[in-house]
């Protein structure tokens, strides 16, 4: 029971990671940095709560920089997100591929 | 509660109802998708999202005699904040048929509140709490329930524990409990549509005890699909247990769109 337990969370902390990646100093670029902090955590945070509202969240890879804010906008309506909070969303994404 | 306590709730359910009709008007966002009807997931609606559900259940019980009903709701839900949302049943009621009746029945109006806590995706489960309060004619109804909820990939696994109390009749004199475990996983087989399971494990207490020892289990599969502003889910179960007056098999489905 215990190592069903702990299989699980093992699992489960692999996939967090890979479907949103936590921001990290090395996502951000070193000018500007603690803005670019701020609004790539908000863009993580909208991520992993408006698109889980209506579907699973895909690889971040599995599209290309393109496809991503074409995406994000073509959503950003029913996921109820704002300007800003789109821009957000789709600066959290590419950040993480360039980091890819 | 008095009869004067339980008028003023109905009233209130009913002013917030309506003002929620007239705001829809003015509002343009959606809520989100269920994959599942017998079960919530952990997300809540963005804030400024309105979305209305009617859900529809049909139930068949053939122990000891053979009934049909169809239980209607008709539902708004609004996101308050990005962790709160709130929702309206305008009406629940239904249409039911026996060998001796046929008839239509109002049931109630509610209020249920959901206050998301931890994140499916981050955190290593996806928690809400859920609080529900229904009023009818001679019917009151407490329901809280906890929600837990992981995406693992294309997965949707959720979990709720529900308790229920339920005072009715004259003089709200007859009560009830029920306590209830639900599991659920869906596979997103696509975007815009997945299939999954249900299950469900009541324990009933007549009267807040367990003389009768009364427990139902149901299972059945489901389905959903999204497409633009809306989404249909269905859900079809049967029961595994043995339990005259209850329902031997029920189809769910669930219809919601955004405004």
């Amino acid at each position: 029971m215990k190592e069903l337990l702990i299989t699980a969370l093992l699992l489960t902390s692999c996939e967090t990671s890979n479907y949103a990646p936590p921001v990290t100093p090395a996502l951000t670029r070193p000018t500007s940095r603690t803005k670019q902090n701020v609004d790539l955590k908000r863009g993580r945070t909208l991520f992993v709560h408006r698109c889980i509202e209506c579907h699973t969240l895909p690889a971040i890879w599995k599209y290309s920089d393109e496809d991503w804010s074409k995406i994000v906008n073509s959503m950003s309506h029913r996921a109820s997100l704002k300007p800003a909070e789109r821009e957000a969303v789709i600066a959290y994404i590419l950040a993480v591929r360039k980091q890819e | 509660m008095s009869k004067r306590a339980l008028s003023i709730l109905l009233l209130a359910c009913r002013a917030v109802a309506f003002g929620v009709g007239g705001s829809i008007i003015a509002t343009n966002a959606f809520a989100g998708v269920r994959h599942f009807t017998f079960l919530y997931e952990a997300p809540t609606s963005p804030p400024g999202s309105v979305e209305m559900e009617n859900a529809l259940t049909w139930g068949r019980t053939t122990n000891p005699e053979r009934s049909d009903q169809i239980d209607f709701r008709h539902e708004f839900e609004f996101g308050v904040t990005d962790k709160f949302q709130a929702s309206v049943y305008v009406a629940d009621w239904s249409y039911s048929r026996d060998a001796k009746h046929d008839r239509f029945t109002y049931s109630d109006t509610a209020v249920e509140l959901i206050y998301n806590l931890t994140n499916p995706i981050v955190d290593p489960v996806g928690l809400s709490i859920y609080q529900e309060y229904k009023a009818g004619r001679r019917f009151f109804e407490w329901e809280s329930k906890l929600i837990a909820h992981k995406n693992l990939g294309r997965w949707i696994l959720a979990y709720n524990g529900t308790l229920e109390a339920v005072w009715q009749g004259e003089g709200l004199n007859e009560r009830e409990g029920e306590l209830q475990q639900a599991l659920g996983a869906s596979y997103e087989i696509s975007p815009r549509c997945s299939v999954g399971l249900e299950f469900l494990h009541e324990f009933i207490f007549p009267d807040w005890h367990d003389n009768e020892r009364i427990r139902n289990v149901f299972v059945g599969p489901n389905v959903s699909y999204r497409r633009g502003s809306w989404f249909v889910t269905m859900t079809a179960l049967a029961q595994a247990t043995d339990t005259p007056d209850e329902r031997d098999f029920q189809l769910r489905t669930i219809f919601g769109i955004g405004f």
